[in-house]
């Protein structure tokens, strides 16, 4: 008797200990931006860090696939061998990192892509309306040049989606609604704001009148500035960026750039980092289709730069 | 044993030991999964870096091998997408435009004695370009990627058990070139060329045939990753391979062969890329911060690099002192 008493507590004992151990579950979670070196994927990390890290039980870990697709798909093979539970991925291309997103899928690790939707249906994308915050600048240039001018474009790199997605919403816009201003140049400039310079520069010199010039991230937008400053034009055109970073924020206050379309970096991360947890811990179940989180976009211009917060610049 | 075999056993017990550590630093190193993404990965830069091999063996540089890769990836993707050619037809092509472009590399070096490396950086600008042209595009007029779904063409990304085809297709051509670096007389010919080319060619070797052969086999090499690296990924994207040079070269140098020409094989080359695939794949497994990385990796290949070189420099003062020692010995018994 006094045995079986000893038996039932021993159990009961198991029992709860394999319980508890249950609720503390270690859990990864790989982040892989296209770059680490950008304000963007900064941003996104630490509003990814600070949601998880109210997470005892779960580690976060960061890798760097350097822009290149083929770095980042070994990056996603070695986040499913060493058992990641979740994967918060940029995709570079959206091709290129489908199979590598259904092989993570495959093997029940879940993928949260930013920015750039992948092709095969994943848990869920958190992501900026690239084409829809092209557009809205689109507009907004053709309203403030009431319809006619010229206007450059400083691409991304071709095949690069996100930064095509803005270019396309930008065009659409002037396209549809101001069919009269004209798209006298559109070069890539790498995302890179030294390169924004140099192509700004050329753009300058073979346009004697440029109205509006639209970068498709805040980088190249810099860089025109630079461009048209030391040309001593910048008073005659109108620079509009994209993403909204900390130092063009800034400028837009000094008045140098005209716009750029801005996104929450911190709560898209936190975004994607929240969906995460509630995935772990079954609270949100995965669909047959992607969950499409659209984070708004906001055009910052110098009136209304100041409705966004210090500490949601980033 | 000789000097150079040793030194290859240093590499492979650093090898080793870097293996050793990695596996109890992060238990995940050592699964069947994780070796086999490892040797992936070697493989694909493993068999451009077979092709660089013979063209440093002959002291020259193939700076296009990263366009090729793009260029090559690119036909294949035009004739998958506006084509219902199969696979087995446009495969060949595309190797055989690997292999013309290293012949109009060796043509423009030989016929016109202009340097390696100028020749090559210039055809790499140009496919570059060639190949953002060729890239499929939407109707809008921008690159778009186009997602491969022909069976035929992804079964070169596949497994054989748990090995990669790209693996397997690897060290059969590792070994395949090694016999022919040794054992035949054009492999002769290429240390030869390598090492003195007007010698050589006074004693009858046709060198500026062996250099065109040695870079249309180095094409060869980067259209095959290409096909491989486009089946993987299940697209192919203008800037495929652009950049990967570094990569390959380090692989070859860490294997022993220099720069210089007339020395190196294979099987340096195999073990040089497999260390580097090894310290790449297992510095993702550190749990270091992505800054950090790049300069481990780096710290890593010159503690390596410095390792051999030492010993070849020990090896040699030891092989002179023993030299020098027999003769004292010989004159002292005269």
């Amino acid at each position: 008797m006094t045995k079986a008493k000893w038996m039932a507590t021993f159990i009961a004992l198991l029992v709860m200990a394999t319980g508890a151990v249950q609720a503390q579950t270690a859990y990864k979670i790989g982040y892989l931006p296209s770059t680490v070196g950008q304000a963007l994927t900064q941003a996104w990390r630490s509003g990814i860090e600070k949601t998880v890290k109210a997470q005892p039980n779960v580690t976060l870990q960061a890798l760097d696939a350097q822009m290149k697709a083929e770095i980042q798909v070994t990056m996603m093979d070695d986040f499913i061998n060493q058992g990641y539970n979740v994967i918060i991925l940029q995709p570079i291309d959206a091709a290129a990192l489908t199979a590598s997103v259904k092989k993570a899928e495959g093997k029940g690790i879940h993928v949260i892509t930013l920015n750039t939707d992948t092709i095969l249906p994943h848990a869920a994308c958190v992501t900026m309306d690239d084409t829809g915050a092209g557009y809205l600048v689109g507009e907004t240039i053709g309203k403030s040049l009431n319809g006619k001018g010229n206007v450059a474009i400083l691409q991304s790199p071709p095949g690069a989606q996100a930064g095509v997605e803005r270019e396309k919403g930008f065009r659409a816009a002037l396209g549809k609604l101001y069919p009269n201003i004209k798209i006298v140049g559109a070069q890539n400039a790498a995302w890179n704001k030294d390169k924004a310079i140099e192509i700004m520069n050329s753009f300058l010199q073979v346009n004697k009148e440029l109205d509006a010039v639209f970068a498709v991230n805040d980088n190249m937008a810099e860089g025109a500035m630079i461009a048209a400053e030391s040309a001593g034009r910048l008073g005659q055109i109108k620079i509009w960026g994209f993403n909204g970073q900390k130092s063009t924020l800034a400028l837009i206050e000094q008045g140098k750039i005209t716009g750029t379309a801005y996104t929450n970096a911190y709560s898209q991360g936190a975004t994607a980092a929240k969906y995460a947890l509630d995935l772990l811990s079954g609270a949100k179940k995965k669909g047959a289709k992607t969950e499409v989180i659209v984070v708004p976009p906001f055009a910052a211009t110098k009136d209304t730069v100041a409705q966004i917060k210090a500490e949601d610049r980033w | 044993m000789s000097v150079s075999a040793i030194r290859r056993l240093i590499l492979i017990g650093l090898l080793i030991a870097i293996g050793i550590a990695l596996s109890i630093a992060n238990p995940s190193f050592l699964t069947v999964d994780n070796l086999m993404t490892l040797l992936q990965e070697a493989s694909l830069t493993g068999i451009v870096a077979i092709g660089f091999t013979l063209i440093l063996i002959t002291a020259g540089i193939d700076m296009s091998i990263g366009a090729v890769i793009a260029i090559t990836s690119m036909i294949c993707i035009n004739f998958i997408s506006y084509t219902q050619l199969p696979a087995y037809i446009y495969i060949p092509i595309a190797l055989a435009m690997g292999c013309a472009i290293g012949w109009v590399n060796g043509f423009f070096i030989t016929h016109f004695k202009l340097p390696e490396f100028i020749v090559t950086l210039a055809t790499r600008g140009i496919l570059a370009g060639l190949a953002l042209i060729a890239a499929v595009k939407d109707s809008q007029g921008f690159v778009k990627n186009v997602f491969i779904q022909d069976e035929v063409f992804l079964a070169f990304g596949e497994t054989v058990g748990p090995v990669y085809i790209v693996t397997i297709v690897f060290f059969v051509l590792a070994f395949c070139t090694q016999f022919f670096l040794k054992r035949t007389r054009a492999g002769t010919n290429v240390y030869a060329t390598g090492a003195n080319p007007t010698a050589a060619r006074l004693s009858g070797i046709n060198t500026d045939r062996t250099l065109i052969g040695v870079y249309m086999f180095s094409g060869f090499c980067a259209a095959l990753t290409s096909i491989f690296l486009s089946a993987r990924m299940m697209t192919a994207m203008p800037e495929f391979g652009i950049g990967s040079e570094m990569d390959v070269i380090a692989s070859v140098i860490i294997g022993g062969t220099p720069f210089t020409g007339g020395v190196g094989d294979i099987w340096g080359t195999v073990i040089g890329t497999l260390f580097l695939a090894l310290i790449k794949n297992g510095i993702l497994k550190l749990g270091l911060s992505p800054y950090i990385q790049p300069i481990v990796i780096g710290g890593i290949i010159v503690v390596v690099v410095v390792l051999d070189v030492w010993y070849k420099d020990f090896a040699e003062k030891r092989a002179a002192r023993s030299a020098r020692q027999k003769q004292m010995q010989s004159k002292e018994g005269v």
